[in-house]
């Protein structure tokens, strides 16, 4: 009988250990799509990209290094759409995507799918180093840490998609 | 409903398409002299130098890839450029097929002075490309300038320039076409903001007026009791969008009229160019009380040139 109480509260401590670990990773996550909303991240230039694809670093940050990790992807996508980043000696910076700076408000529906989880935004997303973190882009701050992730996004496919979409005008628009 | 919905669709300019500008990339002056390919001629005593783009095609090759490169890219955003190495090929051989033409009775192709001298390769905006390898010892970089210039106002509309990174093993060929990728996004911004500015505030065109010297009258004539420069100041305040140019130069035998903004489209919403504006101006000096006799000549989609008293 002992036996089996004690075998029920083990059980019982692991179930709840695995909800409050997972309800934390939900809130983490939660809290860096706000962070993403409210800008809170930052990109700069790391390299020339291939044909097509701009190379950044983005830093983003989270009380969990696999949430901030995780979020470079979306940063990086909303960045090169909203944000741009300057450049650096011998490579050039890139505006945002976007010139009507009200975009994120006057097409909210739009981006709220887009930047889901599991949303279209991962198709942008061509190669990242989230498997292998330098040790200087690992930074503690404050409780957080600061994590800085290179990743490539296909900018000509992310343009025309959202050319398609009707949120960015293309170049050849009215001709 | 379905009539005035076709009638519409008629008359709105949105369902219309504007005039597209064509776009063309030329070798600046610098790159050609830079690198030898200008040619020297005598005008009049004055020994002056001129690119000579044909050898400059023929002999340089990263100038091809360059701009192979610039037009894939252009392409690829929609709007595919006119390719200058063919242009000056097509005018070439426009000019061997024009020598050769007689008729069954013996007659040539009409080709007046002022025909010849607008046989050349243009284009309504050029984008001007300069490159240069820097070394310093066995290191190799790019000095690059990529300018976006309305062929009709001079305007720099769009540029792009850079130095990059310096290489010790890069191929000359990557560090250029890392250039071009590097900045070309850069350039297509200023482009797309001259568009923009395009649809909102109308085409920048360039509206001149002279006077043959065979003509009596000239612009200090007047009509009515005003001048008939003053009269014609009158109707571009009232044909330009928002009433918008400057008359830059002003005698009583030519007027110089730049910064015109023309709309895009005219009444009927059929898109319109400098032709198809100064064409309403050549009708307004035809008719009555004027009855002005004149001639019409355009460049490309933004200058205009009337002369008055004859044809």
């Amino acid at each position: 009988m002992k036996k089996t109480i004690l075998s029920s509260l083990l059980l019982f401590l692991f179930i709840a250990g695995l909800s409050i670990k997972s309800n934390a990773q939900a809130h983490a996550k939660k809290k860096a799509d706000e962070q993403t909303e409210a800008w809170r991240y930052e990109i700069e230039v790391a390299g020339t990209g291939v044909q097509g694809s701009y190379l950044v670093k983005v830093w983003s940050y989270s009380k969990r290094p696999a949430v901030a990790i995780e979020q470079a992807k979306k940063n990086a996508v909303h960045g090169v759409i909203f944000k741009g980043f300057p450049g650096k000696t011998g490579v050039a910076g890139k505006p945002p995507l976007t010139t009507n700076v009200n975009v994120e408000e006057e097409k909210k529906e739009f981006f709220t799918d887009f930047f889901a989880d599991g949303g279209k935004y991962m198709k942008f997303v061509s190669l990242t180093t989230d498997g292998s973190i330098a040790a200087e882009d690992r930074m503690k701050v404050g409780k957080e840490y600061k994590i800085g992730v290179l990743v490539s996004v296909n900018v000509a496919l992310l343009r025309k998609d959202l050319e398609e979409a009707g949120i960015l005008k293309s170049l050849n628009a009215g001709f | 409903m379905l009539v005035s919905l076709m009638i519409m669709s008629y008359a709105t300019p949105g369902f219309s398409q504007a005039k597209k500008p064509t776009i063309m990339v030329v070798p600046s002056d610098v790159w050609c002299n830079q690198n030898g390919y200008m040619k020297a001629f005598n005008n009049q005593g004055t020994i002056e130098k001129v690119p000579d783009y044909k050898r400059a095609f023929q002999e340089n090759s990263d100038l091809l890839a360059m701009i192979s490169k610039i037009n894939g890219l252009m392409a690829d955003r929609g709007f595919p450029l006119k390719n200058m190495e063919s242009v000056v090929k097509t005018l070439e051989s426009e000019s061997a097929e024009n020598a050769m033409l007689s008729s069954k009775n013996g007659g040539g192709i009409t080709e007046s002075p002022i025909d010849k001298l607008k046989k050349t390769a243009k284009a309504d905006i050029i984008m001007q490309l300069t490159f240069e390898v820097l070394k310093v010892g066995p290191k190799k970089s790019v000095r690059f300038t990529l300018q976006g210039i309305d062929a009709y106002t001079d305007k720099e509309i769009a540029t792009a320039q850079g130095t990059g990174n310096q290489s010790f093993s890069a191929d000359v060929a990557v560090l250029l076409e890392e250039a071009i990728i590097d900045k070309i996004d850069n350039f297509n911004i200023g482009l797309q903001r001259h568009f923009d500015d395009l649809f909102a505030n109308g085409r920048e065109i360039i509206v001149r007026v002279k006077k043959f010297d065979t003509w009596a009258g000239d612009l200090e004539k007047e009509y009515n009791g005003e001048e008939l420069g003053t009269l014609i100041e009158n109707w571009m305040k009232a044909n330009t969008v928002k009433g918008r140019f400057s008359t830059s130069e002003s005698t009583e035998n030519m007027l110089l009229f730049e910064q015109v903004r023309i709309p895009l489209y005219d009444s009927s919403g059929n898109a319109i160019d400098a032709r198809g504006f100064a064409r309403n101006l050549q009708k307004f000096l035809s008719a009555a009380p004027f009855s002005i006799v004149n001639k019409l000549m355009t460049k490309g989609l933004g200058q205009a040139v009337i002369v008055l008293g004859d044809k």
